[in-house]
């Protein structure tokens, strides 16, 4: 793709004596139409004094019409929907809830606080899953137990979805089938006549003791801006219309906690890490800024709110490049029509948090699951930190993005063609942590193709070039 | 193209030793990036020629790789030796240049880093102008264009702020009141200033309004009583047009069930201004006398202690300590003009109301304030600011809080009667204000 295309003038022409006098190619920047959307993760009003109760009964109103909806294209028109206070024994029936999973080595504080003194700490955990954990499924009023035909490890607390079955004597409810809200509409996308490309990128990482990354990033940043490479490669990334940096722009090694629990004396003439790493992200920014418009997500070690929506980073932290119109600081779940084609995504943290709360491993599979979920961030707020929202929960998608992606995972992955249905096209993309795999990727907004961008110098240990992917 | 710059790489690789890299040479002779690699290419090659000291290079290759299954565009810095190798594992290349030399070899490639980062920083205004990329919207605006798109987006925020929060369920019923009754009261504390420092004439009518304000606050504004009025009015003064400004734009958001309670206490407070009036002289004479505050103070002081456990509605007016152990500008010392001014516009206050019993002195304090600019952002601004205090530190608060503390005692029971209704709608309105609810069963027990 992004190769090809680079490549299809002839190369080696830098291999050869300075012809003349005149200053090389100049290319221009392929400019696009772009509309931010993420006003609804833009929070007004902060206040904090409300219970997160109301964010389930918001979500569970939204979400019950589509899901009768759903459940009535399953299960035929005249399946019957009740509400647990009108269940009867026996019955075949359908019911509209949302799942919540009673677990046992789920980290509560109270039980830290009221077991303390019988029990040693628990050790920290990747996964929170147990045989003994439970399902149960909730309304407005009431709640029940389930079993059935339901994997309780792949579900997590938050996802409202409808159960058919019928409810036993011993007051469980046995499922024989569930459905999701699944995916919502689409608008098409405008058909584009060149190509176009947005390169997302996370997990940047700066201010970590690992400096010898810092390389990678900058040819990523010189690649972006024109310097590197051939006349091909130059015009090629020319056709970068947008650069993305989907959260972690920090590294986690810029938060030292230890500091605010510290005697004020000790550290009073200790900079903060993050201050540091701020001033080179401006710096980096500056160089990038100056040649392509730039969104900047914050994301969990960034210096913004804690709880999602993360609000954007405050531009004066950034002297530098602030004056320059193509630097957009944007909230964390992102969302915007570049071109037409609808983008929406997370810095990660959601799904991080599922993958904490489920046997579910790749961040694609989670990906997907919340997309047919229809929400971006069920576990949100159960485990996951989350603005107190009364009236509507904007997780809820209510349009289906043609990009869908999260950052900060593991390792790039890419899907499109298997859940297309229709008339829809998604391309699910989970953009990986840069500072680990120096990796970026490229999305083709004529093809809706995805590809990544891999960067690599060599080190003391490597001979072997196999080798020179910085791999710690 | 005269080949002077092969004399200029040699000087920089033999003589100082350096790491010449394509874009330290682009920016430091200020030539197109292209045409530096085409330089170092030319210097690498003329050398090679002679056959003279040995020189290092490094190159960059880019092009497509499949590696596990995966198609990649793969950029990569390699040593010379390596050249050959990376790019026959490339299915296609795209490019090929030299990235740098120098005349030692290089164990890893994190010099190349900080000679490109040097070069860059030394030149960041300007750092992509010999690249082979221009963006036409890319052009940083001048400060005046700043400021414009700056005051344009403040102009537009509050706009779709409000619309936001009808959307997203922030404008609730049930959620404004916890911000607003407080902001009310503020509201009227702060206004208060504005008279007083345009005409000294008004200051006897406001007196009474201010402790009938004060009549009512005690419920949503504990702390602000234990401070010296001067320093009270010192302090809004400097606040004021903020929280004028927060006013305006609450109000017309807010809804008519809102407005209701606080006009009818604004009625109420004109009331009490009529009532208290004739009190006002008796307060004064009252709190001359040593007898009478030492009572109260044993009453103030249990006050106090049980009053820091109240959540504060609005922690910066309130926080009036001198933090010790503060680092900040500990060299200011001197007072300011602007405090001068405002010890010129507040002494006059103690002096009528005390009528001079003790010797006044002026401090510094660091204080700190918290609120919330245009943008919803919380701003914390930190300032010494001068307040008046005597050395007998304990008789001045209590003649201070003396006049309020009684007064709830003695109001008579019909206005009580007028209150309670008034209060019962607020509480129904603002149910979810946990701050007003408290203060308000302190105020049970203290009328008790």
């Amino acid at each position: 793709m992004f190769s090809e295309l680079s490549a299809q003038r002839e190369a080696s022409s830098l291999l050869c004596r300075p012809a003349s006098e005149d200053q090389g190619p100049v290319f221009d920047r392929v400019l696009q139409a772009y509309t931010p959307c993420s006003e609804r993760f833009k929070l007004g009003e902060r206040s904090f004094s409300r219970q997160y109760a109301h964010i389930y009964a918001a979500r569970l109103m939204q979400m019950r019409p589509l899901l009768t909806e759903r459940a009535q294209q399953k299960w035929g028109v005249n399946v019957r929907i009740r509400k647990l206070c009108d269940l009867q024994t026996g019955e075949q029936c359908c019911i509209v809830g949302t799942l919540f999973k009673h677990m046992e080595l789920q980290p509560s504080i109270l039980k830290e606080i009221s077991e303390e003194h019988n029990l040693l700490p628990q050790p920290a955990r990747a996964r929170y899953i147990s045989d003994a954990d439970e399902l149960i499924l909730e309304d407005e009023l009431q709640r029940i137990k389930l079993e059935g035909k339901i994997d309780k490890d792949k579900c997590v607390t938050g996802s409202v979805i409808a159960i058919y079955g019928a409810e036993k004597n011993d007051g469980k409810f046995t499922v024989e089938e569930f459905c999701t809200a699944d995916l919502p509409l689409q608008t098409p996308r405008p058909s584009l006549s060149s190509d176009k490309f947005v390169l997302l990128a996370s997990g940047l990482g700066l201010g970590s003791s690992h400096a010898d990354s810092m390389l990678g990033l900058q040819l990523l940043v010189d690649m972006i801006t024109g310097q590197l490479g051939d006349q091909g490669e130059q015009s090629g990334a020319a056709s970068i219309s947008r650069v993305l940096l989907a959260g972690n722009l920090l590294s986690q090694s810029t938060q030292n906690k230890e500091d605010s629990t510290k005697a004020k004396y000790l550290t009073k003439k200790t900079q903060a890490g993050s201050v540091e790493a701020i001033r080179l992200l401006d710096e980096l920014l500056l160089q990038l800024v100056a040649s392509v418009p730039v969104d900047v997500m914050p994301g969990q070690y960034d210096p913004t709110n804690y709880t999602l929506p993360q609000q954007p980073l405050h531009r004066c932290m950034f002297p530098l490049c602030s004056v320059y119109p193509t630097l957009q600081l944007v909230s964390n779940p992102y969302q915007a029509n570049i071109d037409g084609v609808k983008f929406l995504g997370t810095s990660g943290q959601n799904v991080s948090d599922i993958q904490k709360y489920s046997s579910v491993d790749s961040h694609l599979d989670i990906l997907e699951n919340t997309l047919r979920l229809r929400h971006l961030a069920p576990t949100a707020p159960d485990t996951l930190g989350c603005y107190p929202f009364y009236q509507k929960d904007p997780f809820v998608l209510e349009e289906c993005p043609h990009v869908y992606f999260s950052g900060n995972a593991p390792s790039f992955d890419c899907k499109s063609d298997s859940i297309t249905k229709s008339l829809t096209e998604v391309l699910l993309v989970t953009v990986p942590e840069f500072s680990s795999t120096q990796m970026a990727c490229l999305v083709n907004l004529r093809t809706l193709e995805c590809e990544p961008v891999t960067f690599s110098a060599f080190s003391a240990d490597d001979d072997d070039e196999s080798e020179m992917n910085i791999s710690h | 193209m005269d080949e002077l710059y092969l004399d200029n790489i040699d000087e920089f690789v033999n003589d100082h030793n350096k790491i010449v890299t394509y874009k330290w040479l682009s920016l430091t002779l200020g030539v197109h990036v292209n045409v530096a690699k085409q330089m170092l290419y030319h210097y690498l090659d003329h050398k090679r020629k002679e056959s003279s000291a040995q020189l290092h290079a490094t190159y960059l290759v880019s092009g497509k790789l499949v590696e596990n299954g995966q198609t990649s565009h793969r950029v990569s810095v390699v040593r010379e030796e390596q050249l050959e190798d990376v790019k026959s594992k490339m299915s296609v290349t795209v490019s090929v240049h030299v990235y740098s030399v120098q005349k030692a070899g290089l164990k890893d490639s994190g010099p190349l880093y900080s000679v490109d980062y040097d070069a860059v920083k030394n030149n960041l205004k300007n750092c992509s102008r010999y690249s082979a990329i221009r963006c036409a919207s890319a052009v940083p605006m001048s400060s005046a264009e700043v400021q414009q798109a700056r005051e344009m987006e403040r102009a537009v925020v509050p706009e779709p702020q409000n619309a936001k929060t009808v959307m997203n369920g922030h404008a609730s019923v049930a959620s404004k009141p916890s911000t607003k009754p407080p902001k009310g009261i503020m509201g009227m504390f702060a206004n208060k200033p504005t008279p007083k420092n345009e005409d000294a004439g008004k200051e006897i009518k406001l007196e009474p309004k201010e402790s009938a304000a004060v009549v009512e606050a005690p419920k949503t504004k504990p702390a602000a009583k234990t401070n010296p009025m001067a320093n009270f009015f010192g302090n809004q003064a400097a606040k004021r047009p903020e929280k004028t400004v927060k006013e305006e734009e609450g109000a017309p958001s807010s809804s008519s069930v809102e407005q209701r309670p606080s006009s009818s206490r604004a009625e109420e407070i004109q009331e009490a201004v009529t009532v208290e009036q004739p009190r006002e002289a008796k307060k004064e004479s009252r709190s001359k006398t040593k007898r009478v505050e030492d009572s109260d103070s044993e009453e103030e002081k249990m006050e106090k202690k049980k009053r820091r456990r109240i959540k504060k509605p609005e922690p910066d007016s309130s926080d009036d300590e001198v933090i010790p152990d503060s680092p900040q500008r500990h060299e200011a010392r001197e007072p300011s003009p602007r405090s001068e001014r405002e010890e010129m516009t507040s002494a006059s206050r103690p002096q009528q109301e005390n009528s001079g019993i003790k010797t006044r002195k002026r401090r510094r304090v660091l204080k700190s304030r918290t609120f919330v600019d245009e943008e919803g952002c919380i701003v914390t601004e930190k300032g010494y600011e001068s307040e008046s205090y005597s050395e007998t530190e304990d008789d001045v608060q209590p003649t201070r809080s003396a006049p309020k503390d009684p007064i709830p005692a003695k109001i008579p029971a019909s206005r009580k009667e007028d209150e309670k209704p008034t209060k019962s709608q607020k509480k129904a309105a603002a149910s979810a204000n946990k701050g007003t609810k408290q203060a308000s069963i302190m105020g049970f027990f203290q009328k008790k």
